[in-house]
């Protein structure tokens, strides 16, 4: 089970879905959790009601047998240091301020 | 098990009085006589089985649940929705008529509704199993069983004992309620004992007696029940016990959530909503996107368009959009804020009403304000060592001639006097580059318009200011347009502007004196017409940013002795504020750093 933390932390989720229109529907649902890394791997900074809710709803679109989604934690999102080594374009850990557009 | 002919209910149409001596009620302890409240009105609310149980946890969690309006959801009831889950997907087949229960086979239901006047509760009920002529009401928790001998707390117990009841009351027999634990996929066997139904049937009883009284039950004191409770932030346990007891409060509140205002103020920018964020464009840029959970608020100012969908979207989500004109005038906000009860305003209506509270508040909020300039001046000053030492002397003077001020006029001339001794010292603060800057000289505080660049900082920053606390006062159930010391006129937020006094210098001026000082804004930022000085789009953003940032800065809480960031100050002061003019702390803590 999940840790059921209030405060803020780092995660990577990434995950394999073999049907497309699932897919695409896990890859919009995502952007609403967090930063699009990579193909199939985001980034996020969620609170543990986020967390659970982001969990919640994969677990609604995906098939049990045939996809898989990691969620993997990195730690507390303002205390850890991320050792990332980042080839090619650079890395950033989410910074939480607020947007002035 | 007694079987439920006998069951023990609160007795319908009778007075209160004659259910004492009633044979299948347990026996009231010596001293104690068993009042129920009466049996609902037709208008009157039922109590729904969940209240009944945080009642046993907490008697103050469910008045402000159920009385107050009141909800914040954390870590743990997000968990309990998901746990919840298996209980709304799949087939649910109709409960059939207590005569017609099948008796040879196993039938399972579940989201059933049910409710009886005569108890004047009511339940939700998560399964339902039916066996055997016999109905188990079931119910869903998230977590692990807990080990003691009943088999699950008390609250749990109760709250499945409610179930039973009305299942009974519908007509059904019900011998046994059960509790699932979703994390250790354990089953508790829930028995209705008659002490269990007594139990259960006071508790409605008390927390229907107490919401329709009006009282909010006090808090917990030091209760390890507080620390992981969703409505930590809004009861604010430790801070209503310091004032009855002196004891330190331990951590602060959490926020509600980690969101953040979005700002949008570039003229022609256009809002909308895609799958789960708010996208921004403006025009020769690339779109932005925000995530919709990462919004606290949405600030509009001056010619921004929004879209119908993502207004529907922000309502649904209790996400106040606040508009704002492009001089960042206040307008507004759209959007359901705070509680769903009136219950704090009436009590504000009554305080401001008061002439005598209102002045003697007034005071304590003007000496906070002339302190805490006082303190920006001290902290940040650069110029003489000479010059300093009276005019702080000066400024503490005046901060004390406060409590002795007859009448609101009174106030007001000690609150000029000490303005004028400010922002005369103000040049002082600066570096030595920006004072070198002809751009940045000033002389004294003006407006509509500011006439010059530290002045149009300062205006922008005090409406920014004023915009923050009336979402906090708003979210604490407040109204922000009526005010204790100032005057009221439409369009005025006068309770944001009565409580931003004390802020104004240690938030807004020093977030000016902070983007100036680090060379963030820059003489050619502004644009000078027709007698008044305005900040381009750029600077807007920095100074907008900077004044963010200072709200995300640490302070230690003069009264709790916490370290809490400046943003959940501002919430926790409207919480306290709501607190102190509801009566139920003597007096609000202002904020005055040393």
């Amino acid at each position: 089970m999940a840790r059921r933390s209030n405060a803020e932390h780092a995660y990577v989720v990434a995950y394999d879905i073999s049907d497309p229109k699932r897919w695409r529907r896990v890859f919009k649902t995502m952007k609403g959790y967090g930063r699009w890394l990579q193909l199939s791997v985001f980034h996020c900074r969620l609170d543990g009601g986020r967390r659970a809710e982001m969990a919640s709803m994969l677990e609604d679109l995906i098939d049990r047998d045939t996809d898989h989604v990691i969620i993997l934690d990195l730690g507390p999102a303002e205390d850890v240091e991320l050792a990332v080594e980042s080839l090619g374009k650079s890395f950033q850990p989410i910074e939480r301020r607020a947007v002035v557009i | 098990m007694s079987p439920s002919d006998t069951r023990s209910d609160p007795p319908a149409g009778s007075t209160p009085g004659d259910d004492v001596a009633k044979p299948s009620r347990p026996a009231a302890r010596q001293g104690e006589l068993a009042l129920f409240a009466p049996p609902a009105a037709t208008d009157e609310m039922l109590v729904p089985a969940r209240m009944v149980n945080e009642w046993t946890y907490c008697p103050r969690l469910a008045v402000l649940e159920w009385g107050r309006g009141e909800w914040a959801g954390n870590a743990d009831t997000a968990a309990g929705r998901r746990a919840h889950k298996a209980t709304e997907t799949g087939a649910a087949p109709a409960l059939p008529e207590p005569e017609a229960l099948p008796d040879d086979r196993t039938l399972k239901t579940r989201r059933l509704l049910l409710a009886s006047e005569r108890l004047g509760l009511t339940a939700e009920l998560d399964v339902i199993e039916a066996d055997d002529g016999c109905v188990v009401p079931v119910d869903i928790k998230t977590g692990k069983r807990p080990h003691v001998a009943e088999g699950a707390y008390l609250p749990e117990r109760v709250q499945v004992c409610v179930q039973a009841l009305l299942l009974r009351e519908a007509g059904y027999v019900c011998d046994e309620g059960a509790l699932w634990f979703a994390d250790s996929r354990e089953r508790v066997r829930v028995e209705l004992t008659d002490e269990l139904i007594a139990t259960a049937l006071r508790a409605a009883s008390d927390l229907r007696l107490t919401v329709a009284s009006g009282r909010l039950p006090p808090p917990l004191d030091h209760s390890p029940k507080c620390v992981r409770c969703s409505l930590l932030p809004i009861c604010l346990p430790d801070e209503v016990n310091w004032f009855r007891k002196g004891a330190i409060a331990r951590t602060p509140p959490p926020a509600a959530t980690p969101a953040l205002p979005l700002y949008v103020q570039t003229p022609g920018a256009r809002v909308t909503k895609k799958d789960f964020a708010l996208v921004v464009q403006v025009e020769g840029e690339a779109d932005r996107a925000v995530p919709l959970d990462e919004v606290s608020e949405l600030v509009l100012a001056g010619p921004v368009s929004l879209t119908t969908p993502a207004v529907h979207e922000l309502l649904r989500r209790d996400v106040p959009v606040a508009w704002m004109s492009s001089g960042f005038w206040y307008l507004g906000s759209t959007g359901p804020q705070g509680p769903r009860s009136a219950a704090v305003r009436t009590a504000q209506y009554a305080f401001a009403a008061d002439e005598a509270r209102r002045l003697v508040f007034a005071r304590e909020l003007v000496a906070a304000k002339i302190r805490n300039s006082r303190t920006i001046l001290r902290r940040n000053w650069r110029g003489e060592d000479g010059e300093r030492g009276p005019l702080l002397d000066r400024l503490a003077l005046l901060a004390d001639r406060t409590a002795r001020a007859e009448t609101a006029a009174a106030l007001l001339g000690i609150e000029g006097e000490a303005a004028a001794l400010y922002f005369r010292a103000l040049p002082k603060l600066f570096t030595e580059g920006v004072a070198a800057l002809p751009a940045f000289a000033f002389e004294r505080r003006n407006r509509r318009p500011p006439a010059d660049p530290v002045n149009a900082c300062l205006s922008l920053l005090y409406a920014v200011l004023t915009r923050t606390f009336a979402s906090a006062i708003s979210v604490a159930g407040l109204d922000p347009w009526k005010g204790v010391y100032h005057v009221e006129r439409p369009g005025r937020p006068a309770l944001a502007l009565d409580l931003i006094e004390p802020f104004r210098p240690v938030l807004a001026d020093s977030a000016v004196l902070m983007a100036l000082n680090n060379g963030e804004l820059a003489p050619d930022d502004f644009v000078s017409a027709a007698g008044g000085c305005n900040l381009k789009p750029k600077a807007r953003r920095a100074l907008i940013a900077a004044y963010e940032r200072r709200l995300d800065q640490e302070t230690t809480h003069p009264a709790f002795g916490y370290q809490v960031s400046m943003r959940r100050l501002i919430q926790i002061q409207a919480r306290l504020f709501a607190r102190f003019v509801s009566g139920e702390i003597p007096r609000y803590p202002h904020y005055v750093p040393r």
